[in-house]
């Protein structure tokens, strides 16, 4: 099937209203945890659609280190894409929960953080352009975003700043109308097969600044190979996208490129934090319960000392018990997707469910290459691959301990620690 | 020691751990905690280290504490028997100067049983049962010693604390090599007993897996009681491991390298031995939840414990310093 159409519901707004008492006292429900008809649908579809992606598919992408093709035009094909793009643009514009729910179902599929990567950021990366982009520049790429011939990747992190997003020094000066930039990105996912880069640069050095915050803009610009040298990095897993060095030398970048207005483009990254974290922590979600689905079944058919392994409480309670983390830090994202949809705050539980879902899937994937003994270290099954994609999960794009950070200092008030 | 003569005094040590120990939290009665006391002190310890040399090594003491650790026991062996002994012979490496008014001192610390910091208030006199003074050292190496007063509240009900008075009389000064020694001998002494705490706990409830039936079987026959024991157990081996090390150090290494085996297996006990005992209680099921089982006197000598001299946050500070500094 394809995917959504405008002739969904348009209040997509979640009836998923399980931490707000409705309507007590009247029969009705206070707590619904029941997706909407059209969020199931989503959820269908895109199971539906991936099916042939099969454990073969995507461990061959991966020791190929070959971008899924195939995968990303079967998604973009079945309109997925622009799920969150507005309208106007060409996309669908819905909510953060179905853009969730989307990633969440990919990764689930058993293409992991491969397929979700692949897509990542046309689905949500986006959003400060949307914000705050020119109407020229949004209908110059939105709409391509939408129909998946326009690849973007996302170039934040530097050798000497990690976390410490404020201290990167790649530099935008200002000649006549356009900006000369030169600098050194580190990590940047899908750089190799992009065309575009939405570029955090400094247009302010951070001792000519008031606050750190201050002087940093955004671009969504053109990957000129002559003036952009690019080499992936030999990494641990998710090795269908490359991760890579990018090395930018006097690249010109028109005024036209630049997202909203200079000096201001660290707030607007930090707008999309709190969905992005939820996004990563569907991911992990989507893993987790895949690599539980394959221990699942190994321990049903796997039969040592004449008796499937899965009837050992060795095997079944670690099982059990990442059911259980697994279903809690998902209860923990619907909540956080719901309050974003809802226009409400929601930095405690957009962290709180990063944190839990790349734990809990970290944990199911690694009890899944337990479960399978031998046979998980063998790249003939799929979990050795879970296990190293969801690794990840707990560094990138933001690790546990600045959740935590965020959660002690923000949510509970301490001093800042850093 | 010799061998024999070692495995003498531990065999009557044990004889008397297992007659006088606490069968529940009820028994523990000022009676029945002075004869107990009194039978320890005719077991003679206290002279243990006072000749030159030593007539038993650090180890050995560390593996009467284990023993003593093992029963829960109301008696001061720590206080009274290893450790102010310890002090005043260390002492005597140093500026002796005045004789101990007390017949039986024991040791005391900081208000919150922790080594005092240089303006430390309150102290209490701390594994007091027969003692009727208290010893005191202080940050930087003086010794005073004090007069005993009102019970002072603690979690461990079988272990007797006291006020101490504020002001003591001077006994002397350790040089700062005997100060990290007698620290390093305080961590290694206290942390042994919670080892023979652990241990013991464990041990206690795999016989009860052994025994209980549910379901027409012994729970131990159950993979998730099996392995929360068989994880106890590690825990229980990582922690004795780095006390006897840390013993074997204070009889063989300088008082630097024993400080620090001695903080890190006070560190590793802190946290080991308390999971054992968690985890002993979970296989005993309701029954540990009882006043009148044993495991909460485990549980709250292994708690109070792991606080005792130096918590995990005070120890992993001082050893994650670079070495000269600490
Ligand atoms: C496979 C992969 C893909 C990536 N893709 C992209 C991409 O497409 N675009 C992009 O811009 N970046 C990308 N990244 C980079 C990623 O966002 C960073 O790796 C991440 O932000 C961590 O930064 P760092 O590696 O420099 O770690 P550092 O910042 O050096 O941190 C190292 C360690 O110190 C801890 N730490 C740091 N500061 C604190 C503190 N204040 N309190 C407590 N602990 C702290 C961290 O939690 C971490 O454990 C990718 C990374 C990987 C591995």
């Amino acid at each position: 099937m394809k995917g959504p159409t405008r002739t969904l519901d348009p209040d997509f707004g979640l009836t998923f209203s399980m931490f707000y008492i409705s309507a007590v006292g009247k029969g009705v429900p206070a707590v619904d945890f029941e997706l909407t008809e059209d969020q199931e649908t989503i959820r269908k579809a895109v199971a539906g659609l991936l099916r042939d992606f099969d454990d073969r598919y995507w461990m061959e992408k991966d020791r190929d280190h070959a971008f899924p093709e195939e995968f990303y035009a079967a998604v973009a094909d079945g309109g997925w894409l622009g799920i969150t793009i507005p309208e106007e643009h060409g996309g669908h514009g819905l909510g953060i929960t179905e853009a969730t729910l989307l990633l969440e179902e990919v990764a689930r599929s058993g293409g992991g953080m491969n397929a979700a990567s692949a897509i990542h950021m046309s689905i949500f990366g986006m959003h400060p352009v949307v914000v705050h982009g020119s109407d020229e520049l949004k209908r110059r790429t939105l709409p391509r975003i939408a129909r998946g011939d326009l690849h973007v990747c996302f170039g934040v992190t530097e050798p000497g700043a990690g976390l410490d997003t404020t201290s990167i020094t790649t530099y935008a000066r200002r000649a006549g109308d356009h900006y000369v930039v030169s600098g050194r990105k580190v990590w940047i996912s899908k750089a190799l097969e992009s065309e575009k880069i939405l570029l955090l640069t400094r247009t302010a050095r951070r001792d000519e600044v008031e606050k750190p915050t201050d002087g940093m803009t955004l671009f969504l610009t053109d990957l000129d190979r002559d003036r952009v040298d690019i080499r992936p990095i030999p990494k641990m897993g998710r090795n269908a996208v490359s991760s890579n060095e990018v090395f930018i030398d006097d690249l010109r970048v028109p005024v036209e490129d630049r997202v909203g207005e200079e000096g201001q483009g660290f707030r607007y990254l930090l707008d999309g934090l709190n969905p992005e974290r939820m996004l990563i922590a569907a991911e992990a979600l989507g893993i987790g319960r895949v690599a539980l689905d394959r221990a699942v079944r190994y321990g049903r058919e796997r039969e040592v000392f004449g008796r499937p392994i899965g009837m050992n409480q060795g095997i079944q309670f670690p099982l059990a018990d990442a059911l259980a983390h697994l279903d809690a830090a998902e209860l923990v994202l619907r909540k956080a997707t719901w309050l974003y949809d809802q226009g409400r705050p929601c930095g405690r539980e957009a962290n709180t469910a990063k944190y839990l879902c790349a734990d809990a899937g970290f944990t199911a994937a690694d009890r899944a290459l337990q479960t399978h003994g031998g046979m998980g270290y063998s790249e003939e099954y799929p979990v050795a691959r879970f296990f190293r994609e969801a690794r990840l999960m707990r560094i990138a794009p933001v690790s546990q301990e600045m959740v935590l950070n965020y959660l002690g200092s923000h949510t509970l008030g301490l001093p800042r620690s850093y | 020691m010799e061998r024999d003569e070692f495995t003498l005094v531990r065999d009557m040590l044990r004889a008397f751990a297992t007659r006088f120990r606490t069968g529940s939290a009820d028994d523990v009665k000022a009676q029945t905690r002075a004869d107990a006391q009194r039978a320890l002190d005719d077991l003679g310890l206290t002279g243990l280290r006072r000749t030159s040399p030593p007539a038993a090594t650090v180890q050995e003491c560390a593996l009467l504490a284990e023993e003593h650790g093992r029963q829960p026991l109301t008696t001061s062996l720590l206080g009274t028997a290893l450790l102010a002994p310890e002090l005043l012979r260390l002492l005597d490496d140093g500026e002796r100067a005045d004789p101990v008014h007390g017949d039986r001192p024991t040791v005391a610390l900081a208000g919150d049983l922790r080594f005092p910091d240089p303006d430390a208030v309150g102290l209490v006199a701390w594994d007091c049962d027969g003692a009727d003074t208290a010893l005191f050292v202080h940050a930087e190496g003086r010794v005073t010693e004090h007069e005993l007063g009102a019970p002072a509240p603690t979690a461990d009900l079988l272990r007797g604390v006291r006020r101490a008075s504020a002001e003591g009389r001077p006994v002397g000064r350790l040089t700062p090599g005997a100060h990290r020694s007698w620290q390093a001998y305080a961590l290694v002494v206290v942390a042994s007993e919670l080892v023979g705490a652990a241990r013991s706990f464990v041990g206690q409830s795999v016989d009860y897996a052994r025994e209980r039936q549910q379901y027409g079987q012994p729970i131990g026959s159950f993979q998730a009681v099996q392995h929360q024991l068989a994880d106890a157990t590690v825990l229980v081996e990582a922690c004795t491991s780095a006390a006897r090390y840390a013993a074997w150090c204070l009889d063989s290494e300088t008082p630097d390298r024993a400080l620090t085996a001695a903080r890190v297996a006070k560190a590793e006990v802190n946290s080991s031995a308390v999971e054992a005992v968690y985890a002993g209680m979970q296989v005993f099921g309701g029954i540990a939840q009882t006043w009148e089982h044993v495991a909460h006197l485990y549980l709250r000598r292994v708690l109070v414990g792991a606080t005792a001299l130096a918590t995990t946050a005070d120890l992993l500070t001082v050893l994650a310093a670079p070495e000269a500094t600490r």
